[in-house]
Order: C-alpha cells, then sequence, then structure tokens
C-alpha cells in the first residue's frame, strides 16, 4: 500500500516538475494565448478564425504558427492554430474542422490532409456562411475563396534545373520523398521528375523512394540507393526529414563533395550542411508567409473583399552563397 | 503410531455466502497414508489450502509435532515441512524438470545472481533417486505425460523435505497403470514416515492405499475411521447422510413414451466415453456425478457448443448433425448455462432484449428493424408466464436476482420455440425461495409436453425432480435407475465407480510391478 | 509413455525448428537478394544493413523479454525517442559531459519501464494498457521537454564521432600496419576504408547488448523467472517467487534497452528527433515474433530476435535496392510476419 502511494507521488510529482520546469521557455516562443478560446466569437470582441494545419511537430508548422501569429497580432484577429500529430490522420482533422465550424468562426484556414474527405464539410461551411481559406497544400474545391500556397510543382522544377545545372546535364539522380499520397508528396516529385524527362534527356532518375519524413528510416533508405548506384551523381530531397537522410548516408558513406544534395525547406542540420558545402543547396518556401497570408486573406474574406484565387507565397533557392541575405533569413527556421 | 504429526481443531472459515468449513478436526500420523473424502463441497480442499497456507482459516488452531503453528502462506507451509499438490498441476511447461523443481530457490552461482545449472541437475536427481524415479532433469515438463508431470510435482514437494504431503485429486487424470505407480511411490514415503493426506472421489482406490479415512460433509467433520474396519457402503453413508431437502416433493407425472432426443455413443477425448441416452416427451432427465464426471461436456456435446470426434443424434427419431449452437436451436434444443453471467445473459442488455435474443427473426420487420411492439409484447408474456420479479422490461438483467435471471434465460429458449432444454446447475447460486419456484416451473413445463434433462450435483434435488436419473463418472454412464429405485447411496455408489474398476471391499495390493519409470 | 518421456532429438525440439526456420530464411534472404543484385553484399550495404539493425535490433531485445514473460511493451519506440531527447537536453542544453548524458538516458529509459512495472504488478494494470499509456505520456513528454524541436549534438562532436567510428576498422589498420606500412588503408583510411570499416561501433553495442541480454536471460535468476512466470504466472507466485518483484523488473530492463537504442539512434542522427519513435514499437515486436518469441509466453530467444530483426532489414534493404516500389515492400513485410506466426501457431497445436 505504502509503496503504491509513493508511486501515485512521485509520478504526479515529475510531471508537474517538467511541465513547470519547461512552460517559461516554452512561453516566449508562442505568442498565443495559453488556451484557445473556449467561448463562440460573441463573447469576445475580436473575430474569430481557427487555423488548422496538417501539423504540429515538425519546424515547418512552427513557423506557419509563427506567421499566422504575427498576422493576427497586426490584424487585430483572435486565432487558434492546431493540426494532427501525423500527415495521415485525416480523420482527426475533420473532427478538427467540424469543431471550429460549431464555435461559429468568422473565418477558416484549412491546410486539408485529404481535400476530398472535406468536400461535406466544406459545403457546410459555404451554406453557414463561412468563408474558408486554403494554404500550403490547399483544398481540391471551389470553395475556397482562396489558397495561399507555395507552387510545389514549380518550386521543385526549379530544384530540377539546379540539379541539372550542378553536375553537368547528364548521369544518375535519385529522389527520396515523405510520402506517395500527400499533395505536397506528389507536387514534388512530379515536379521534379516531369522537368527532368523534359528538359534533359541525359538526365536518368534511377530511384525515387518514401521514408515518411522519418529521419533515421530516411538515412537507412538513402544509404541503400546509393550503395545500390555507384554513379548516382545527385540527390533530391522532397522535405526536411528525407533531406536530413541523405545527408546522414552520404556522411556515413563519406560521399562528402562526390554527391550533389539538393534539399527542401530548411533546419538547422540543413543550414549547417548548405554553409559548409556539404549540401549543394535548397529550396525554400516561406512558411512564414504561408501563415500571414492566410489568415491576412481571411480578414479580408470576413470584410467581403474580394480576393485572387491563388496566393502564391512563393519560394527561393538558397546555398551557400546567399544564405544570410536578409530576404532568405527572413524565410528560413531553425 | 506415536504422536500425531498434525492437529486441526476448531477449524473455521467463511467465503460470502458460504460457511465453507465448521469447527473441523483434522488429525494425521507420521507413516500414514490418510484419505479425505466427501462430496462436492463438503469442504476437503479448503481445510487443506488451510493447512498448506493458501488459505487463512478465521479460527481454530495447527498444531504440528506437538507445537502450535501459524501458517501465513504456502512458503511458510514447505518451510515447516507441509506440500500441497493440487487438483491443476501447477508446473511451467515451458520449463525443464529440474527447473520446475526448484523454483524460486535456485542453486547460485559464486557470483550471485547467476545460476548453477549443473548443481540444479544433480540436485533434481538426487530427489529422483530417493523416489526411485527414472527421469532426465532436463526434460522440459510440457513434454511428459500427466503422470510423469505429477511425479514431478511429487519430487517438487518432497524436495522441501516435506513430512506432510497433501495431494489433491492425483490419480484424477491417470490410467491404471500410472496409478499403480504413483501408488508405489506413496507406498514408499509411508515407510519413510512422511504422512499423506489423499483427497479422493474414487472410494475403491482408497480402500486399496489408505490407512484411515476421514469423511466431511457440508463444511462439517463428519468421523476418522480405519479403512480397514470400514466398507465403502459405510463411508457412503456418512457423506451422503442428509436429509431430504423438503418434506414434499411433487410427483412429477408420468411422461410419455416418445422418444424426441437420444445420444448414440458420444464421444469426445477423454472428456466423455461411448454416452447413449434417451430422453422421453414430457420428461425431466437427471444427471448427476461428481463435478467433473463429464456432464456438462455431455450437455456441451449435444448442443453442439464442443465438437465431438463420434456418435450421433437423433430428434425425433431423425439423425440430425449438430455442428454449431445455431444448429441445436434450429432443431429446438436449448441450453442454459451453469456460469449463467458468462455464457446465458447479455447483463448489460435489459429484460426485453434478452428473451428476445435468440429468436430475432422471429421479429423482423420488412426493412430488417426491428418490431418493438412485437417483442414487448412477447416479453411482457414470457414475463408474467414465468413470474419474473422485475420492476420493468427495460430493467438491465445484471441488476436482477439470480433466481429471476434464471426465468430470463428460460424466457429467452421459450421464445425461440425450444422443446428440448437442458438444465446445468439450475439452482446454482440461487437462494431457498426461488429454488422451490425453479423447481415449479420445470414441473410445469414438463407437463406441457417440453422434455427436459437436468444436470445437478445435488442429489436431493436430482431425487426430487427427475423422472429418472443417468449417473456418470469419469466421461461414462455408470448408472441409470429409474426415480422409484433410486437412493442417494446408490447414485453415489454409480457416481465413484470408475468405468473398468468393479467395488472391491477387499484390500487390492499396494504396490504393483513398476511400468517404464 | 516410453516414447512421449524419452527426449526428442534436440534438433527436431519445436523452438529450434522456429529458430531454424527463421534462421533459414534469413540465409535465403540474403541468397536471393545476393543473386538479384551484385551491389547487396558490397562491405557498405553490409554495413548498412548492420546500421539500420541496431536500433530496432537493441529495441526487440527488452521487448522480448516482456513477451517471454507474458506481456508485452506498446511504449518501447517512444520511451526510446524520450531519452534520446534526456540525452540532448542533459548534453547539449545543460551542458553536461557526454557520459553524463548517457547515462540519463539510460536513466530515463529504465525509469518509464520502472514505472510501466509498477502500472502492472501494482496498479494491476493489464500491459497493453499501461504500456499504451506509456507510449502517449513518453510521445508527448519529448515533444514538452525539446520544445518541438530537434536538438542537436553540435556541440560536442565526439558523440557521432564515436558512435560511428570503427573500432574494429582501427584493429584492421594497425595489423595491416604491422605488416605493411605503407599499404594505402594506413596512410589515408578515408579514402581506403578496410572491409570492416562499414561495421560502425554503435553496431558492436548492439552486439554487445544482445550478448548481455543472452547471458541474462540464459544465465541469471531473471531470466528463469521470465520464462517460469510466462509459462505459469499461478504456478511460480505458489512457488513463493515473489512475482511482482520480478516482474517490474522485467519492464525495467526492457526500458533500459530502449534508453540505450535513445542515446543510439540520437548519437547515428546526431540529433534527438522528438516527433519519431511510435511505430518503432511494432518493428521491435516484430523482430521477436520471427524471432520465435511466442506472444503467449514462456518461449523466446535472444538469438531468435537477433535473427528477426535482421530479417526485417534485410528485407526492408533488398527490396529497396531491387527498387521494389515501397508499396509493395509494406505488403511484403507484412506477409513474412504473419507467415512467421502462422507457424508459431502451428507448431504448437
Amino acid at each position: 500500500m505504502k509503496s503504491k502511494n509513493l508511486f501515485v507521488v512521485v509520478s504526479l510529482l515529475l510531471v508537474v516538475a517538467m511541465i513547470a520546469g519547461c512552460q517559461p521557455a516554452a512561453a516566449p516562443a508562442t505568442q498565443a494565448p495559453a488556451q484557445p478560446p473556449a467561448q463562440p466569437p460573441a463573447t469576445t470582441a475580436k473575430p474569430y478564425i481557427p487555423v488548422i494545419s496538417k501539423g504540429f511537430q515538425h519546424q515547418f508548422w512552427q513557423a506557419v504558427k509563427a506567421g499566422s501569429e504575427k498576422a493576427a497580432k497586426e490584424l487585430n484577429v483572435d486565432i487558434t492554430f492546431e493540426g494532427p500529430e501525423t500527415e495521415a490522420m485525416v480523420d482527426k482533422q475533420v473532427e478538427m474542422f467540424q469543431t471550429a465550424l460549431d464555435k461559429k468562426p468568422a473565418a477558416i484556414c484549412l491546410a486539408a490532409v485529404d481535400s476530398k474527405a472535406f468536400i461535406p464539410l466544406l459545403e457546410k461551411a459555404k451554406a453557414a456562411g463561412i468563408p474558408v481559406i486554403g494554404f500550403d497544400s490547399g483544398v481540391d474545391s471551389d470553395i475556397p475563396v482562396a489558397t495561399a500556397a507555395t507552387d510545389n510543382i514549380a518550386a521543385a522544377a526549379a530544384a530540377a534545373d539546379k540539379m541539372a545545372e550542378l553536375i553537368g546535364g547528364s548521369g544518375e539522380v535519385a529522389i527520396i520523398a515523405h510520402d506517395q499520397t500527400s499533395r505536397t508528396g506528389i507536387d514534388r516529385v512530379k515536379g521534379f521528375t516531369d522537368q527532368i524527362k523534359a528538359k534533359y534527356p541525359n538526365i536518368t532518375i534511377v530511384d525515387t523512394q518514401y521514408g515518411g519524413g522519418d529521419q533515421l528510416k530516411s538515412t537507412d533508405i538513402a544509404k541503400t540507393v546509393i550503395g545500390a548506384h555507384p554513379n548516382l551523381k545527385g540527390y533530391f530531397g522532397a522535405n526536411e526529414g528525407s533531406i536530413i537522410g541523405v545527408l546522414n548516408a552520404a556522411k556515413e558513406l563519406n560521399m562528402g563533395g562526390k554527391l550533389t544534395i539538393i534539399g527542401y525547406d530548411s533546419g538547422k542540420q540543413q543550414k549547417d550542411a548548405i554553409r559548409s558545402g556539404f549540401q549543394a543547396g535548397a529550396i525554400t518556401q516561406d512558411p512564414i508567409g504561408i501563415g500571414y497570408k492566410c489568415v491576412e486573406a481571411a480578414v479580408k474574406a470576413m470584410k467581403g473583399e474580394k480576393l485572387d484565387k491563388n496566393i502564391d507565397t512563393g519560394f527561393k533557392w538558397y546555398d551557400k552563397t546567399n544564405i544570410d541575405d536578409p530576404e532568405i533569413v527572413a524565410v528560413l527556421y531553425d | 503410531m506415536g504422536e500425531p504429526l498434525v492437529v486441526m481443531e476448531g477449524i473455521d472459515k467463511s467465503f460470502p455466502g458460504v460457511h465453507a468449513l465448521d469447527q473441523c478436526h483434522f488429525e494425521l500420523l507420521p507413516g500414514e497414508v490418510h484419505a479425505l473424502v466427501g462430496e462436492n463441497g463438503a469442504g476437503k480442499s479448503t481445510l487443506m489450502k488451510v493447512l498448506s497456507g493458501i488459505y487463512k482459516a478465521e479460527a481454530g488452531r495447527i498444531v504440528y509435532k506437538g507445537k502450535e503453528v501459524e501458517i501465513p502462506n504456502p512458503r511458510a507451509a514447505q518451510q515447516l515441512g507441509i506440500s500441497m499438490i493440487h487438483q491443476e498441476l501447477n508446473l511451467m511447461p515451458h520449463l525443464t524438470v529440474a527447473q520446475n523443481i526448484f523454483i524460486g530457490r535456485e542453486p547460485r552461482h559464486h557470483i550471485r545472481f547467476m545460476l548453477d545449472e549443473k548443481a540444479l541437475n544433480d540436485q533434481a536427481q538426487q530427489v529422483f533417486a530417493l523416489l526411485h524415479l527414472n527421469l532426465d532433469p532436463r526434460i522440459k515438463v510440457a513434454d511428459l505425460t500427466v503422470a510423469k508431470q505429477q511425479m514431478v510435482e511429487i519430487a517438487k514437494a518432497l524436495s522441501f523435505n516435506a513430512e506432510v504431503l497433501i495431494m489433491d485429486e492425483p490419480t484424477a487424470a491417470l490410467t491404471d497403470t500410472e496409478i499403480d505407480e504413483l501408488f508405489r511411490i506413496i507406498d514408499d514415503l509411508r515407510t519413510k514416515g512422511v504422512g499423506v493426506v489423499h483427497i479422493s472421489h474414487r472410494l475403491e482406490e482408497l480402500k486399496q492405499i489408505s490407512d484411515r479415512v476421514t469423511v466431511m460433509r457440508d463444511g462439517k467433520y463428519i468421523d476418522t475411521v480405519k479403512t480397514r474396519e470400514a466398507s465403502i457402503d459405510r463411508i457412503i453413508s456418512m457423506m451422503v447422510g442428509r436429509t431430504i431437502f423438503e418434506a414434499t416433493p411433487e410427483v412429477p407425472e408420468k411422461p410419455s413414451e416418445e422418444i424426441v432426443l437420444e445420444a448414440k455413443n458420444l464421444t469426445r477425448g477423454n472428456l466423455i466415453k461411448d454416452v447413449s441416452f434417451q430422453l422421453k416427451k414430457g420428461e425431466i432427465l437427471g444427471f448427476s456425478g461428481l463435478v467433473g464426471a463429464g456432464r456438462t461436456e455431455v450437455a456441451r456435446a449435444v448442443f453442439g457448443a464442443d465438437p465431438i470426434d463420434s456418435g450421433e443424434i437423433y430428434v425425433k427419431g431423425i439423425k440430425v448433425h449438430i455442428g454449431s449452437p445455431n444448429d441445436a436451436v434450429k432443431h429446438g434444443i436449448g441450453y442454459l448455462s451453469e456460469d449463467r453471467k458468462r455464457y446465458g445473459l447479455a447483463l448489460g442488455m435489459d429484460v426485453e432484449e434478452n428473451v428476445v435474443l435468440a429468436a430475432f427473426k422471429k421479429f423482423l420487420g420488412a426493412f430488417g428493424w426491428v418490431n418493438r411492439s412485437k417483442t414487448r409484447s412477447t416479453a411482457e408474456q414470457y414475463v408474467k408466464m414465468l413470474a419474473v420479479k422485475t420492476p420493468s422490461l427495460q430493467q438491465k438483467v445484471r441488476n436482477l436476482s439470480g433466481g429471476n435471471q434464471q426465468k430470463v434465460i428460460l424466457g429467452k429458449w421459450l421464445t425461440a420455440d425450444t422443446n428440448i432444454l437442458i438444465f446445468d446447475e439450475p439452482t446454482r447460486g440461487i437462494d431457498v425461495g426461488a429454488k422451490s419456484e425453479i423447481y415449479h416451473l420445470l414441473n410445469n413445463l414438463a407437463q406441457q409436453g417440453k422434455s427436459i434433462i437436468m444436470i445437478s450435483s445435488e442429489l436431493p434435488e436430482i431425487l426430487r425432480m427427475s423422472h429418472r436419473v443417468v449417473v456418470m463418472c469419469e466421461g461414462r454412464i455408470t448408472g441409470e435407475l429409474n426415480i422409484a429405485e433410486a437412493t442417494q447411496e446408490k447414485i453415489m455408489q454409480y457416481a465413484t465407480q470408475r468405468g473398468e474398476v468393479l467395488l472391491v471391499d477387499e484390500p487390492a495390493p499396494t504396490s504393483a510391478p513398476l511400468g517404464d519409470a | 509413455m516410453e516414447a512421449k518421456t524419452a527426449p526428442r532429438s534436440s534438433l527436431l525440439r519445436p523452438e529450434r525448428i522456429q529458430r531454424f526456420l527463421a534462421f533459414g530464411g534469413l540465409i535465403a534472404l540474403i541468397v536471393v537478394f545476393s543473386l538479384a543484385s551484385q551491389y547487396f553484399l558490397k562491405p557498405d550495404n553490409i554495413g548498412g544493413i548492420f546500421l539500420a539493425t541496431a536500433v530496432n535490433g537493441v529495441l526487440a531485445l527488452g521487448v522480448t523479454f516482456v513477451i517471454i514473460n507474458g506481456g508485452i511493451d506498446l511504449s518501447v519506440g517512444t520511451v526510446m525517442t524520450f531519452s534520446a531527447v534526456m540525452t540532448a537536453q542533459f548534453i547539449t542544453i545543460w551542458q553536461m559531459p557526454v557520459p553524463v548524458g548517457i547515462l540519463a538516458g539510460l536513466l530515463t529509459g529504465a525509469l518509464c519501464g520502472l514505472a510501466n512495472g509498477l502500472m502492472v504488478t501494482k496498479m494491476k494494470v493489464p500491459p497493453f494498457v499501461a504500456t499504451l499509456g506509456m507510449l502517449y505520456i513518453t510521445k508527448g513528454l519529448s515533444l514538452v521537454v525539446s520544445q518541438l524541436k530537434p536538438i542537436y549534438f553540435n556541440d560536442t562532436p565526439i558523440f557521432n564521432q564515436v558512435a560511428m567510428g570503427s573500432v574494429l576498422g582501427d584493429l584492421a589498420r594497425v595489423v595491416i600496419g604491422v605488416f605493411d606500412p605503407s599499404n594505402p588503408m594506413v596512410l589515408e583510411p578515408l579514402a581506403n576504408p578496410t572491409i570492416v570499416d562499414p561495421i560502425k561501433n554503435i553496431v558492436l553495442v548492439f552486439f554487445g547488448a544482445a550478448i548481455i541480454a543472452a547471458f541474462i536471460l540464459g544465465k541469471t535468476i531473471l531470466g528463469r523467472y521470465t520464462f517460469a512466470m510466462g509459462s505459469n504466472v499461478e504456478a511460480t507466485r505458489l512457488s513463493g517467487v515473489n512475482v511482482d518483484r520480478w516482474q517490474t523488473a522485467i519492464y525495467t530492463l526492457c526500458g533500459l534497452f530502449a534508453g540505450l537504442a535513445g542515446v543510439i539512434i540520437g548519437a547515428r542522427l546526431n540529433s534527438a528527433q522528438p516527433a519519431l519513435g511510435a511505430g518503432y514499437e511494432l518493428d521491435a515486436i516484430a523482430a521477436a515474433v520471427i524471432g520465435g518469441t511466442s506472444l503467449s509466453g514462456g518461449e523466446g530467444s535472444i538469438l531468435g530476435t537477433v535473427i528477426g530483426a535482421f530479417v526485417i532489414s534485410v528485407l526492408a534493404n533488398g527490396l529497396r535496392i531491387l527498387s521494389v516500389p515501397q508499396e509493395w515492400q509494406i505488403v511484403v513485410t507484412g506477409t513474412i510476419l504473419v507467415l512467421a506466426v502462422y507457424l508459431d501457431r502451428r507448431r504448437k497445436k
């Protein structure tokens, strides 16, 4: 009996200590209200706009979140930012959207994990007169009044052009991406592949694999592929977790300088590799801009202003030479 | 034989709702084999579990070798030298023989947390030598026969230098040659001065091996007699010596001669051996026997809940195939399980839902929904007819008393147009008042032409209710009695009669030539 | 009776058959893949397979104990992540020496395992639920402690260097150096790796852990009781063994292995990735099961688990080398797993 009580107390203490220990550090990083407003907007002065993203754990989404919070502050609206734990959890996201609708918000920003699953809910939102703004990968539907997103096909095509340039227009390259079902995964692989096929007949893509964005699995995959293709000249990683895998594999196999590595997004490890020249460069989206522009569009829609259907948030190529340019620094995250 | 090894006096033990041991007395001498007998639930195992530290008595004292002792747990009993071999063997099948024997006290290497496997096997070998057993200590227990596993249990008990060895139904699963070897070992122990307590239902066997017999009944000590001086009849009469429950049994009407159910040569492994019986229309057929005699197994086989190896079942003279309970229900057979809560009822559902559960198809409307008004009226009808005491049809069955739960199950089978009903211990856990109500109901059903098989371990119940009694022992039918000729003593004799063995009053030779051991 | 009691020919014992099947399967896979691709047997690829096995293998070692004991541990993947995060917290954030960080990681794993054990034995929560809860708890705590960001070991490059170095390679160089000091493998080791250089130190850690695990399971009291409880927990209790205490110890040991896996994955990725880990427990359980550990408890072996872990990684590696589409790789892995359990069931009948 005694030991049971002791156990309960100790574990409670442990939990409390952890939360307490991390709270002060976490607070300044996220300037959002500690709790999402549980009350419908009627009781608050500011309009309420829920932002439903595809995730929250990855750095990319944290940057989107920062951008949307910035817009919320400047435009004087309340937002909440939430997303499912993995990009496979369609049901969880649908539930989040449903809950958001029930709160009767002024507008909703949505980056759908699976566009088709959202059609009934989007119609519900339309019927209720709540404007929906798509962001990141957007939503395959006419209902969203606008979509703030990177043109992933164009961005990946740009990566292909860079790859061709750096390896001299011929040779073997490989692709590793996060998954074969999400919009961004499909678009980036397609953009890169189509561009190579259309413009660079002397370059062959020898392998396209998917590592789920898991750094360890991506490492093992990239290592196998590099081993199986000794003439490989370039490797394209279609998101942060994937490119980290390529970097690890190249490092473990002592391939520094022998392989042209092109990545996507940023993150500390990728930035360090680019600075040192180990990695040739990367395509960066503007996650902060995506977050900012979708909230901005939502505010405009709420006020009934006319919007462009597609808000291109842009992408940029960065490498050792321009990584410290202010306009690049502004869109990179750690 | 000198001073007693163990004396238990005034032992009292209760479980919720049962006074399991009431002022019990027991005495064991060194070098004696002491049989402990009694009907199911007489308290034999409970008394011995008190002695071996599994249960704690609420009153009474235990004197061991002249000193009063406390036995709080099995470990303490083992340290005193008291070991018990339980009915269900307590071995670890994936471990070797030696590993089993020394579990919890393995010889260690001089590095303390390391095992010394060689010492382990050597010590096991020494124990076997004492028992004159030829067994490889490195074999996995799973690869041994049940008899050999029992030997391992005995070896384990003796490795504690046991001076008291308690065996609960050790011969239940053994063949004759295996029993002979067991008895040889018991005999051996007796000469070494070990006191052996032998709990068994097989009276003829006790005659063969034991020195004294203690009889228990309903948690009470009855008497201790010298085996040589007591006949089996006398022991049986001490075991059952109880007046019939309630003075005036209802005289059942004579059933018709039409046979509605016939089983021919049902066999299922070791559990059911060549069982044949007939059930007539309007008859209550009692199935008697001791726990583990195979009565429930026969019922489950007839109901299609367990597969049979061979045998045939006829319903109204036509041979039928019953491969599942669904088939049985189609042929109008219903089974009311002994464990109502586990098998008979959906406890979380209400009375109405339970009543219509087995015949749901009857209540389906045009589009596959359930016709509520029809289910309600049917449920109402049976609740009234069976006098189920429930505040409403929407009462959850969980909240009803045992007797009323039994009635709800009955209602369920009646709704399904069942003509043959198998009741497995219909009054278990039901209080006396509700019992006579259930009896009344059974009689009514029989009069209406339903045929009933009633499995019961209570002899008075069997005698009171049945037209005919079938007695089983170890998977066989050992006797069939008309109610006019049936007595508790006769039933008990059949119930303790092993298939191949005739009743013998002469003590048989205690040691037989060894088998392959 | 004679036939039943006589020990069966040792090769035909069911558990040996299972292990033989798994080992035979592994060999068959290796043969098929090396015939199908000339790159499969290259030292770098073999090294890659070893590396890819290390993390899952260490997790599977711990899980093997719990499963033999008749339980299950679903939390090993996220406990591993949490241990990696705590190691990074100590080394990078709190600037502690590397060994202290490693110790903290191991301790974190062991504590999580201890909590699992206490939930199972003292609070009587079924192992499936208790460890499922721990899965969520450690998943959340990893994110909380790391503040959702990966923590890098960039200030302590030694951590990654030691882990990804190759003692075997260095030894080989020393030996070669004695006979042939001018060999390019000695003079320019980076450009001319020896054949054993791809066997990194963390692979040796994995093998070391496997040897220790096999020793504990086969030669110590803890191992004996692991089997005994998995075989018949009631009988073990009645024999006077303190079942609760030993079960707690087994879960703690499993947590310790998860902690070790956390240190290994941190060293390999040179970072603690807080979002990793969920799903790894299934790979670990699969490795144990393919290796002949019975989910109903009482049987299993460390050697089997190691083989099982290699079956999984060889399969993944080989199919990738052959450029089999990923979706089919997953199908094949699933089929192998079901096949292994099916054989396990069949031989039990």
